[in-house]
């Protein structure tokens, strides 16, 4: 696969020139933070970034899509998904790890039509994650910071510009488009050496990954559900900004004169009281211990190894710490696996 | 690519009613050839009306021909309009899903079928093979319970069950109100298993109702022996796509969309959120 070296200025020019063929995605700062947004300007683009607000799941699932038209006459009409051709520029490994998950459940089994187009439109430039935030436990998941796989092209920067890794056949393509040196062994040897010293930022982690879902099952009922329960405002912020949490509503929505409805797919959150409501006001998980049990137990243990075995053990989680971040009470998964792990 | 969520239209055919908020809706596929594989007992589809909504039914009779019986009480809005739906009317069904009952794994063997409510609803289609395949099925016992002797359903077919050979139905009601005369036990589901013939060793079990029902019901089969991986249950849980992705359904690992209705008690043993 090649490798690249491109300077400062080469290296706008590349951005430049993939926004002239696709619709660009990067981290883009904004009010201190940073989003992933469609740039028009390279300028805007910003790669001295820790972690987006909102992971980049909402160009593959948007907040909301429709699914099928309903007619008063009884007749169907399938939604058309749309087929935009984008590259996701600067992705950290956790996001697209993510993403890698997100494919088992959207293209393994019943495939979601806008899922698959949006899914082969899209073209993902990585970035090795060289500045953790304090919350991020990705190298503890085996899921950062530097990504192995999934990316088509991955770009490091290091010393005398940015390294640039092909990952994929469309990879291939987009170095084509950049102009700078031939990589060698010296670069890689400076990215290995800069992963390394990431490494040691990390302040978060998860001690031992392996046995999850089996201590989550023995641990149904340990007191740290209710301790959180009690504390947890169940305001679904943590779900809302988690990579890999895919689950969805539907409901119709009716036009005006009633002659038609969208069938649409929301985000829903485990965490809303409705969201387990069966026939006649039933709800099986009405305690919010039971919802944060949940969420947790679905990220952490039998999302992911159980529910993918073809991801490898790996859990559901991605370790990219923005539900600690957002946390308005501090639930910290980390810290309730080491309180599961204590006994 | 065809969508998951894409609907095949059903035209209602005939309605009967069960008692005052329950019916029974017989469909036809407008397409009928394709359907008729993977329609057994226990596994659901779901029904969608412009304007109402879409939700997860499970079947109640399997006609063949395109067609098939489900049997809706009225509790919201969809189930509200399906109401009063009228013969010739149009709605969309997508599936069949999930995992039925073991049909398969019983033959030979004894059955004990336990429902409270609606829940005998989704077991008529096993009564229904059991008659039809006779001589692959042993002793046969169903114990049926609803609030009253009004809130029962398919009253009308027990007199054509009791005929099947080597076969018990036995009914009870929570109470009887004044004016009605009845003449079986009254009392809930589970206090008629003490009187049932089958025995632990050669039976499958079959039980659908209210998750407390189900509760007690597993709960005394296991204390008489009865092995976890012959209980199976039906749960309810509000699937919103039927296809493992919704999370609706999910308890613990388990979708019950994809991995159910029907689970083994052994396969549930040790969830989360169950009464079970």
């Amino acid at each position: 696969m090649s490798i690249k070296v491109v300077d400062e200025q080469e290296f706008r020019l590349f951005i430049e020139k993939l926004a002239s063929a696709y619709e660009v995605v990067a981290p883009v700062k904004k009010r201190g933070e940073h989003v992933f947004k469609r740039i028009f300007d390279v300028g805007e683009v910003d790669l001295e970034y820790v972690t987006t607000i909102l992971p980049p799941k909402k160009y593959l699932l948007p907040p909301s899509d429709g699914l099928i038209k309903l007619k008063k006459n009884g007749e169907f009409e399938e939604v058309k998904p749309e087929a935009q051709r984008r590259v996701l520029l600067g992705v950290h490994s956790c996001d697209l790890n993510a993403l890698m998950i997100l494919d088992r459940v959207f293209l393994d089994h019943f495939k979601l039509p806008q899922y698959v187009e949006r899914r082969r439109s899209l073209l993902t430039v990585a970035l090795t994650c060289l500045n953790p935030s304090p919350t991020c436990f990705c190298a503890s998941m085996g899921t950062g910071p530097s990504p192995d796989q999934g990316y088509d092209l991955l770009i490091t920067k290091i010393s005398a510009g940015y390294l640039l890794e092909v990952g994929s056949e469309n990879g291939e393509g987009l170095i084509r488009i950049a102009s700078g040196r031939q990589g060698g062994k010296k670069d890689l040897e400076e990215k290995c050496k800069l992963i390394g010293e990431a490494l040691k930022l990390f302040k978060k982690k998860i001690d031992d990954v392996s046995g999850l879902p089996e201590l989550f099952e023995r641990n149904l009922e340990h007191d740290v559900w209710k301790k959180l329960g009690e504390i947890d405002l169940a305001c679904g912020q943590c779900v809302m900004s988690c990579p890999t949490c895919y689950c969805f509503d539907v409901s119709d929505q009716l036009s005006l004169d009633g002659s038609e409805s969208i069938r649409v797919k929301e985000w829903d959150a485990c965490f809303t009281l409705e969201f387990s409501e069966v026939a006649l006001g039933g709800n099986f998980r009405r305690d919010r211990a039971a919802r944060l049990r949940q969420f947790i137990g679905h990220n952490l243990g039998w999302g992911g190894g159980v529910q993918y075995p073809e991801l490898g053990g790996r859990t559901k989680c991605v370790g990219c710490g923005r539900c600690i971040r957002v946390c308005p009470v501090h639930i910290d998964l980390t810290e309730v696996v080491k309180t599961l792990r204590s006994g | 690519m065809r969508s998951p969520f894409q609907l095949e239209p059903a035209r209602l055919i005939e309605v009967k009613r069960e008692n005052v908020d329950t019916k029974t809706y017989t469909l036809k596929y407008e397409e009928a050839g394709r359907f008729r594989e993977g329609f057994d007992p226990g596994r659901f589809v779901m029904i969608s009306i412009h304007g109402f909504g879409e939700a997860p039914f499970s079947l109640s009779g399997l006609l063949g021909e395109g067609m098939f019986e489900t049997t809706v009480r009225k509790v919201g809005n969809l189930t509200g309009r399906m109401d009063t739906m009228k013969v010739g009317e149009l709605v969309g069904v997508r599936g069949p899903y999930g995992r039925g009952w073991p049909i398969r794994e019983a033959e030979y063997k004894d059955v004990l079928i336990v429902a409270g409510g609606i829940g005998i609803a989704p077991l008529k289609p096993v009564i229904e093979h059991i008659e039809r395949n006779r001589e692959r099925y042993g002793h046969v016992e169903v114990l049926y319970g609803a609030k009253t002797p009004d809130n029962m359903i398919f009253i009308e077919q027990f007199d054509r069950w009791r005929k099947i050979k080597d076969f018990d139905l036995k009914l009870t009601v929570d109470s009887v109100p004044d004016r009605v005369a009845w003449k079986h036990s009254v009392g809930v589901v589970p206090l008629l298993l003490k009187d049932v013939k089958v025995q632990p060793e050669n039976t499958v079990v079959l039980t659908c109702g209210p998750e407390i029902m189900m509760h007690f019901v597993v709960q005394s089969l296991l204390a008489r022996g009865f092995d976890q991986e012959s209980v199976y249950v039906s749960l309810e849980r509000r699937m919103k796509c039927g296809l493992a992705q919704c999370g609706h359904c999910m308890i613990g690992m388990k979708y019950v969309c994809r991995d159910g209705p029907v689970f083994s008690y052994s396969e549930l043993k040790g969830l989360p959120d169950l009464t079970l």
